[in-house]
């Protein structure tokens, strides 16, 4: 390892701030990424074997476009994917016997032939989500105990950009008693985690669970009962908030979770670092990028193609049957053969919902970009206007866009 | 043939000037007319009258011709189409009265205009006539009065209850007195509204000068260190104009408010109840008209607010008081900005601190007055001892008893003061279901089915003789069996069944007293 490949393995430089937000740029081995900004969750077994080509349905459509594959007639939407989020556990999600475990994983992805045109960071989950949340998903149809061993192991032979300890989430209705227990075990994966991962190239963001600011503190003091705080600082370059998937829908506990989460990482001395909030709804995006959230990952884009949902912008979604492609000007919309498949010209469903995965992503991409745009003018009222355009008559989001307003930006009165 | 629908003119008087109720209705009416024809001073005087009050109206605007007399004594005639009288509806609550004069002098003509008996003359289905003459004057001095003579009332309504403080409310309230204009238009006229009332009516001032602005109670942004510290807390939300796009047009919202506690809010002018006051206003010329108190969609808090949202696309009824095009698209507009800009106050910081420092000082009254009740409770307990008054202390009873006395093995293992059988008692190791009352009498009065109880846990038997009275009558169709000294009773009814009773209050006296410090 040169010294060069060691200062260029990670760095994140905030850039300017606009209230509680930020725009900064996250630099890991030479791969920059601007931030805020989201990962799209992307399922890259795809192509395991020369025979099965493409896995999995609209993925396999997504992957298709992020490369630029013939079928999709398009070019790399390569500035889509200038960052993805993929997960351990989605080797759980095919059938694989031991001998192709383990021949999957002899290359990592971007060096794979197929991925050639990939160049975007990859942030690969721990799958602790999967494994440990109390489903009968494990490892062991490839014969692996899936302990933080074997999920580092996994996390390296990927060759992922960001990793993240094997964690134990916790659950709304966890007891004090279970919450500390999990932070014990997990405790036990960062120890190991630490200890085994000293030579990888890439960042290390820690996994963080609480939905206030007394568990997260606890939290930590429970993880520095087994490793020292120097120890955690060192090891670390980043934080990753996980447990909140099952509050996605209580904007209110978003954002005090991101609120408190901040707090805490400023009082432990870290509030430099960068903030992953982990597998959060596209429409709250906005709101905790405001207060201060980095970077997101997020599958909503695939999840509301599979429902038959268009993205006419961040916050509006139609019917596809009502959709008007002529209105959008990304490169899915504007292309005549992918408008023909959504409309519903195509063989198969994912060539139908792929395209319409792919623009709702796009959607939300060029939300963020514009979001970094107002956070860059560092006025405050290039932020709120962005919070009256977008949320202004929706009922539902308004007070949660007011709270933000008022919590960062300086409030309207 | 083609017939054209009729219409009864006299019957259409009566309604309308029926529709009136207040002759304060009149006031209103009038402000906007002198208000309307550029005055700068308007005198009102209201004298006491055997069967009403007569209304002097006296302004110095630029007067009437002879056709805005004639919209004033037409119906449905109404020359004006953007002023706050554009109805024509309002001045034909005059023809309520014995008698009406109108002198008005407009750019060097004198018109006087003379009515009589207008409301005798309807009730008779007579259409009442006006004489109207006509004298030059030199211009400069212009102006209109008008005078009417025994207006009537409404029903039960006589002018000794318009006291002054009375039509100030009324007039800030409800008349252009209480215009929000000004805090939108730097240029708005200013008016002063004199009244003075006849000695009979109100003797307790001269008279009453106001003007033309309704102003919020000063702002005070902090709590006071007085038992009610937010009872004065104040926020003004500056006038705000908001263009507004809806199907079909484009129009203004004007918004000005504020936010304040009880005491702040009684700075304010009233008329009627608080709660039918505060709140949300649509208004058109700056006058309230109806409440939007949904804009507020949460715990009633509409209460804390005054504010005035002013478009001119809202149209009124023929009263003034509510508005008619509530189905247009332009209403809804408003209505949905309104909503909006609301939330936006809701979500303010600073009234969240406000509704804050109430639920604190809530708090601390809260805590004085336990202070002084618990004070009561120890002061008893010293006096009197222990003596449970409910369910669950005579379960503490019961244990204590155990606890101090080797013999008796009672423990609580559950407790439910809903159920019928209040707690299920482990005694000598057995599960025991228990009916639990600080008197047994209660388990009869409260209709406790015997079946299952075991038990009857109780601190003292009661009153015996209401005892007596259930062995006497039965329970349910049963016979009852006292024998309480001997441990229990017997309930026979389709079976013989025997309760236990435990008197807690006989344990604890028969438990080993632990020996007194002194
Ligand atoms: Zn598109």
């Amino acid at each position: 390892m040169t010294e060069n490949v060691v200062r260029n393995r990670f760095d994140f430089d905030v850039t300017a701030r606009n209230g509680d937000a930020r725009t900064g740029s996250l630099v890991i081995n030479g791969t920059e990424l601007e931030t805020p900004n989201l990962f799209p969750v992307i399922n890259f077994y795809a192509g395991g074997t020369d025979n099965s080509v493409y896995g999995g349905g609209i993925h396999r459509t997504l992957k298709e476009f992020m490369i630029g594959a013939e079928r999709v007639g398009v070019e790399p939407m390569t500035e889509y994917f200038d960052a993805s989020m993929t997960s351990v556990a989605s080797l759980t999600d095919y059938n694989l016997n031991r001998n192709r475990y383990e021949s999957y994983l002899d290359t990592p992805i971007k060096q794979r032939p197929l991925f050639e045109n990939y160049n975007g960071l990859i942030f690969a989950d721990s799958g602790g989500f999967k494994f440990l949340g109390g489903t009968d998903i494990d490892g062991s149809d490839f014969e692996v105990e899936m302990n933080q061993d074997a999920v580092y192991d996994i996390q390296e032979a990927f060759g992922s950009d960001i990793i993240v300890n094997l964690d134990h989430p916790i659950a709304p209705d966890d007891s004090h008693a279970t919450r500390v227990e999990k932070a014990e075990m997990t405790a036990e994966n960062i120890h190991t985690f630490l200890s085994i991962s000293r030579g990888f190239d890439g960042a290390k963001y820690l996994t963080l669970h609480g939905y206030n600011y007394s568990m997260m503190s606890e939290f930590l003091e429970v993880i520095t009962d087994s490793v020292p705080e120097g120890v955690l600082k060192e090891g670390f370059d980043g934080i990753a908030l996980g447990s909140l998937v099952p509050k996605k829908d209580d904007r209110d506990a978003l954002i005090r979770a991101v609120t408190d989460c901040r707090e805490v990482m400023n009082e432990w001395g870290i509030g430099h670092w960068p903030l992953h909030v982990l597998g959060i709804s596209s429409r709250a995006v906005p709101i905790l990028a405001a207060l201060g959230a980095d970077s997101f990952d997020s599958s909503t884009h695939i999840h509301n193609a599979i429902n038959g949902k268009y993205n006419e912008s961040l916050m509006k979604r139609v019917d596809l049957d009502d959709a008007d492609f002529s209105n959008c000007d990304c490169p899915v919309c504007s292309s005549d053969l992918l408008v023909n498949r959504m409309r519903g010209n195509a063989e198969y469903q994912k060539d139908v919902l792929g395209p319409v995965a792919m623009h709702n992503l796009v959607v939300v991409k060029d939300e963020l970009a514009e979001i970094r745009r107002r956070i860059q003018t560092e006025d405050e009222d290039a932020l709120i206007a962005y919070f009256e355009e977008t949320f202004s008559h929706d009922k539902t989001m308004r007070q949660y866009a007011h709270k933000v307003v008022n919590q960062t930006l300086g409030g309207y009165f | 043939m083609k017939k054209a629908p009729k219409v009864n003119e006299v019957n259409e008087f009566l309604e309308i000037a029926s529709d009136f109720e207040d002759p304060l209705e009149v006031i209103r009416e009038s402000l906007s007319n002198a208000y309307d024809a550029g005055a700068t001073t308007v005198e009102i005087t209201i004298l006491n009258r055997a069967g009403g009050s007569d209304i002097i109206i006296e302004d110095d605007g630029h007067g009437m011709n002879e056709r805005d007399l004639e919209s004033f004594f037409d119906l449905g005639n109404s020359r004006k189409t953007d002023s706050i009288g554009y109805k024509g509806h309002g001045t034909k609550i005059f023809y309520k009265s014995d008698r009406i004069e109108v002198t008005t002098v407009h750019d060097g003509t004198s018109y006087r205009a003379e009515m009589d008996e207008p409301w005798e003359k309807l009730n008779n289905e007579v259409l009442p006539e006006y004489e109207l003459t006509k004298t030059d004057v030199r211009s400069g001095n212009p102006g209109t009065k008008i005078k009417i003579t025994n207006f009537r009332s409404g029903h039960g309504f006589d002018a000794e209850s318009l006291t002054y403080n009375k039509i100030n409310h009324y007039l800030k309230w409800k008349t252009i007195a209480g215009s929000t204009a000004h805090y939108f238009d730097d240029d708005q006229r200013e008016m002063e509204i004199s009244v003075v009332l006849d000695d009979e009516i109100d003797d307790t001032q001269d008279g009453l000068v106001t003007d033309n602005r309704l102003t919020f109670p000063d702002e005070q942004l902090d709590p006071d260190d007085s038992m009610y510290p937010a009872e004065r807390m104040c926020k003004h939300y500056p006038a705000n104009e908001i263009a507004v796009e809806y199907d079909g047009g484009k129009t203004t919202l004007q918004i000005v408010g504020m936010v304040g506690g009880k005491a702040a809010r009684n700075e304010l002018p009233t008329y009627g109840r608080h709660s039918a006051q505060f709140g949300i206003w649509f208004a058109k010329d700056h006058i309230k008209v109806e409440r939007l108190n949904e804009a507020i969609s949460h715990d009633n808090e509409f209460i804390h607010f005054l504010f005035v949202a002013n478009c001119q696309d809202i149209e009124l009824s023929a009263n003034r008081e509510s508005i008619r095009n509530k189905a247009s698209s332009v209403y809804k507009a408003i209505e949905e900005e309104v909503e909006y800009y609301l939330s936006k106050v809701t979500q303010d910081p600073w009234f969240k601190s406000y509704l804050e420092t109430r639920k604190e000082a809530e708090y601390n009254r809260r805590t004085a007055k336990q202070q002084t009740s618990l004070k009561e409770r120890r002061e008893t307990i010293e006096s009197d001892g222990f003596i449970p008054k409910n369910k669950a202390e005579v379960l503490i009873a019961l244990e204590r008893a155990s606890s101090t006395s080797r013999g008796l093995s009672h423990t609580v293992e559950d407790y439910d003061p809903t159920a019928d059988i209040h707690a299920i008692l482990r005694q000598n190791g057995r599960l025991r279901n228990a009916a639990v009352f600080p008197t047994l009498t209660g388990l009869f009065e409260n209709d406790v089915p015997l079946k299952n109880t075991d038990v009857a846990v109780c601190w003292t038997q009661g009153d015996p003789a209401i005892l007596s009275e259930y062995e006497r009558n039965g329970y349910y169709g049963g016979d009852l069996k006292f024998d309480v000294d001997d441990g229990g009773f017997e309930y026979e009814n389709d079976g013989r069944q025997f309760v236990e009773v435990i008197e807690v209050s006989e344990l604890l006296q028969g438990a080993a007293v632990p020996a007194a410090d002194d």
